[in-house]
């Protein structure tokens, strides 16, 4: 009997806490209670039930959290698995505020446990609550974010992912007195390019990797040196060559990630020459690397690519073609897989042409866009929105710097300021 | 001063040149009296190595002329090199070659001469040493750099670049008066040219340009100034700088070009003239080449002076047959030889950029017939200046008719503004992003 009398003083104290406000103090409760709670695992739902949403969602989360770590011993995983999504969508972002890290915490446990459980697919959903609660703003990057994207790639299932990725970061939210995880940082942006890549959006794809590969980094990470292999053929696929990165990229990269995939420079120097053979030797004689590092699928396409490039050179340079010599000119088998090349490249708008069948020539035009219609009007609108909001945005963060008091303090200090303040204003200023 | 000797990276040096050529017109004789010293050597020995013709004749007159030298070790790489060429013609049964060469015509190695040589270079160098220690001992610093001076001659004549190199460069110290630095300059220059080492090269060109005297009394110095312009050249030409080359090769005086330990006045003719020709666009070269002083150096050589004019009067099928007339005998130069495939490609661009320039459509089975070629070779090239952008063109390959591009700029700039606020857009956004890294901490470490 005495344990329940326990159980009854937890109630009363959560209670009085909460109606007095005093969330430190509950809190510093809270995380005194776990064993407590661990031992009470039986009659924890019923504890549940003395407890609403609306204002014990601290004591909630504590429970929760308490239930998952021993899920193992718990008869009804399912019933669970509802009330961390109820608790998701309906939890006091007040009183989450205080606890962000126990509330992080939580939906990492919750995302290793189905994912052990191999149920990514059941997850998705409750993550995308969690993360918007978490969130102060949709630009806001969480730990949860990772998890997320691991779950929307185990299970194959890039839709909901796609509208979260969609937003650019531009602040990171503190979780807690620890420092936001940089594996976590970049596990996110790593999966969000796959993610991106699976659906064939390699502009972003290449986006999110260039973001990996350009995080300060004073040694290798294994997430960054994936991250530059997918940047590779990626960027092939797009362009054609391996992009340049920035300037204040890490050193790492070049120092040590460049020589630790020499398949992928190999690829690139192939695809230059633009000669399918040499992209085709090269991918064989690489592929048991390609394939162990998972990225056969990204080489094929790589390859096909080539085809494809080539006949769009050649739009370049011709007006009319025959279709023998388009063959010959781009490598391809024979007539009929010109012909069906370029009729595929003419259906996704890539070149614009048309084939006279009757001489067996094609006729390559300009690009029939004049600029001069209401959608591109609309389009540069659209651009030139885009582009006042992120001026608006720097405009904001250099206000704060410059409101910043050891920014001002450093600035009158004279000339002799030290480096950190140039850099400061520099980050900042661009 | 220390000079470091560094043999530069010649690999692609060494292999573009094996080109041989079988017959060649060039007057041996008249040829090598251009030159003197290892200029005159190096340059038959190049002969030597890549005309099947000439191979006896060059090794022969290479032999005589370094037998008046002290350099036994060239004198013993190139007797075993000609027997090495009269063993295999005698082999083959060679035409061409059989009356000229027989083993009875075949010099005998000199042994005699060898040993002599060896010890009187061994005596003179003796002589220098103690000369320049007495020198320095009496430290009179006129005495020491002429000292110096002379025991880098006397290692040049043995064919001892590196030790000619050191000494040279230690005369530095012993310089009194701007005529001197810049004349340690040119000896270093020289033997830099043999060395083939052009940073030496082109770094010491500056020095001597930055001596003081040199730059105020520049009238009098033509003949130093001409000199210094076709070691630069010469340099600029080895590094593949064909438009810096052709620059400085066009600055040579040629009443004072005088500079046969390296090259003659036809070479600077021939490297001057090619080198604009690929590089010059047709104003500079009616300007810089037609009508300057470097016409005196084009009648020296009446074909490349035909060529030039032919190009500028846009008859480019007489002006590439000509060029290929000429082009055996470049092969024979060892300075222009590596870069006559390079060279000869530009001006072949140039030419039908300049030919297609005025026109709106061109029928290609013309242009072909201009520049001797075939419609689908012709082609070919022109897809490589397409897509260059140094034609704006598109072919129409089922007529046969070059069209000129027509550029809709209105077009083209919203494209332009479009990809650039896009871009502006990526950016903006990753230096966002990248601003919250920092300020969280976010970096990879152990």
């Amino acid at each position: 009997m005495t344990m329940v009398s326990n159980l009854e003083e937890f109630v009363s104290h959560v209670e009085s806490y909460t109606i007095n406000g005093k969330f430190t103090e509950l809190c510093e409760m809270l995380n005194k209670c776990h064993e407590l709670l661990m031992s009470e695992l039986d009659n924890l739902d019923s504890l549940l039930e003395s407890f609403n949403l609306e204002n014990h969602s601290m004591a909630i989360l504590t429970i929760l959290y308490v239930k998952l770590s021993s899920v193992r011993n718990i008869a009804q995983p399912i019933t669970l698995f509802s009330q961390l999504t109820d608790f998701a969508i309906n939890a006091d972002s007040h009183q989450i505020q205080n606890v962000p890290e126990t509330f992080a915490d939580l939906f990492h446990l919750y995302t290793k446990t189905i994912i052990d459980m191999r149920k990514p697919e059941s997850g998705i959903y409750t993550l995308e609550k969690a993360i918007a609660k978490l969130q102060e703003h949709p630009a806001q990057l969480t730990t949860l974010h990772g998890d997320f994207c691991q779950l929307c790639l185990l299970s194959k299932n890039f839709k909901p992912a796609i509208p979260v990725l969609d937003n650019d970061i531009t602040s990171i939210s503190k979780e807690g007195n620890n420092a936001f995880d940089t594996k976590s940082f970049l596990l996110y942006y790593y999966y969000g390019g796959m993610i991106y890549t699976a659906v064939k959006n390699f502009d972003r794809a290449l986006y999110f990797y260039e973001i990996v590969i350009t995080t300060p980094a004073m040694t290798v990470s294994h997430i960054m040196l994936e991250a530059y292999k997918k940047f590779v053929l990626v960027s092939l696929l797009l362009n054609g060559k391996i992009m340049s990165v920035p300037k204040h990229t890490s050193q790492v990269l070049g120092r040590f990630i460049r020589p630790l995939s020499p398949a992928y420079n190999d690829l690139a120097n192939a695809y230059q020459t633009s000669n399918y053979d040499d992209v085709r030797v090269c991918i064989r004689k690489y592929s048991e690397a390609l394939n162990r590092d998972k990225n056969m699928g990204l080489a094929k396409q790589v390859l096909a690519s080539l085809y494809k490039r080539n006949i769009q050179r050649l739009t370049k340079t011709f007006l009319t073609l025959s279709l023998v010599d388009v063959a010959n000119r781009a490598k391809l088998e024979n007539v009929q897989q010109a012909e069906s090349y370029i009729i595929e490249m003419i259906e996704s708008n890539k070149i614009f042409a048309s084939i006279n069948i009757k001489d067996g020539m094609v006729v390559f035009h300009d690009d029939p866009e004049k600029y001069n219609n209401p959608r591109v009007l609309e389009e540069i609108e659209r651009h030139i929105e885009r582009s006042v909001k992120i001026d608006k945005q720097i405009r904001t963060m250099e206000e704060k710097v410059e409101l910043n008091p050891s920014y001002i303090k450093k600035v009158n200090a004279g000339p002799e300021d030290d480096l950190s303040n140039q850099k400061l204003a520099s980050t900042f200023s661009v | 001063m220390q000079v470091d000797i560094h043999v530069e990276d010649n690999d692609n040096y060494e292999n573009e040149h094996d080109h041989i050529v079988d017959n060649s017109s060039l007057d041996l004789e008249a040829y090598a009296n251009n030159y003197t010293g290892l200029a005159r050597i190096y340059r038959l020995m190049f002969i030597a190595d890549h005309c099947s013709s000439l191979r006896v004749e060059a090794l022969k007159m290479a032999i005589n002329h370094v037998m008046q030298t002290y350099n036994v070790a060239l004198y013993q790489t190139l007797y075993k090199k000609l027997v090495d060429v009269t063993a295999s013609t005698n082999v083959l049964p060679d035409v061409a070659g059989g009356g000229r060469v027989g083993h009875d015509l075949l010099p005998q190695l000199d042994q005699t001469w060898i040993e002599t040589r060896n010890k009187k270079a061994a005596l003179k160098l003796e002589k220098l040493d103690t000369d320049l220690k007495n020198y320095k001992s009496n430290s009179i610093k006129e005495s020491i750099r002429r000292g110096h001076d002379d025991l880098g001659d006397h290692y040049l004549d043995c064919g001892d670049l590196n030790n000619a190199l050191k000494c040279y460069s230690r005369a530095r110290d012993y310089c009194t008066s701007g005529k001197h630095i810049v004349n340690m300059c040119i000896n270093v220059i020289k033997v830099s040219i043999y060395l083939q080492n052009w940073t030496h090269v082109s770094s010491y060109v500056c020095k001597a340009e930055q001596t003081p005297d040199f730059a105020e009394g520049k009238d009098n110095n033509n003949a130093i100034f001409t000199r210094l312009r076709c070691a630069a050249g010469i340099s600029e030409l080895a590094c593949r700088r064909y438009k810096s080359a052709a620059r400085n090769f066009l600055q040579a005086s040629f009443d004072h070009c005088d500079f046969p330990e390296v090259l003659s006045p036809n070479n600077v003719a021939v490297y001057g003239g090619l080198c604009a020709l690929a590089t010059y666009d047709r104003n500079e070269l009616q300007k810089n080449v037609m009508t300057s002083s470097f016409k005196l150096f084009l009648e020296l050589e009446p074909q490349l002076r035909d060529i030039i004019f032919k190009f500028h009067e846009s008859q480019y099928a007489t002006c590439l047959r000509l060029l290929d007339e000429i082009k055996d005998n470049l092969y024979l130069d060892m300075y222009i030889a590596p870069h006559v495939p390079s060279l000869y490609s530009q001006i072949r661009n140039r030419a039908l950029i300049q030919y297609f320039s005025p026109y709106l459509s061109a029928d290609m089975r013309k242009m072909a017939a201009a520049f001797n070629t075939s419609v689908h070779s012709l082609e070919d090239e022109l897809i490589l200046l397409i897509l260059d952008g140094q034609i704006q063109a598109r072919i129409d390959s089922h007529n046969q008719i070059l069209y000129a591009k027509d550029v809709d700029q209105r077009s083209t700039t919203f494209k332009k503004s479009l990809s650039m606020g896009k871009q502006y857009a990526r950016n903006s956004h990753m230096l966002i992003l990248r601003a919250a890294v920092i300020k969280h901490h976010i970096q990879v470490k152990d």
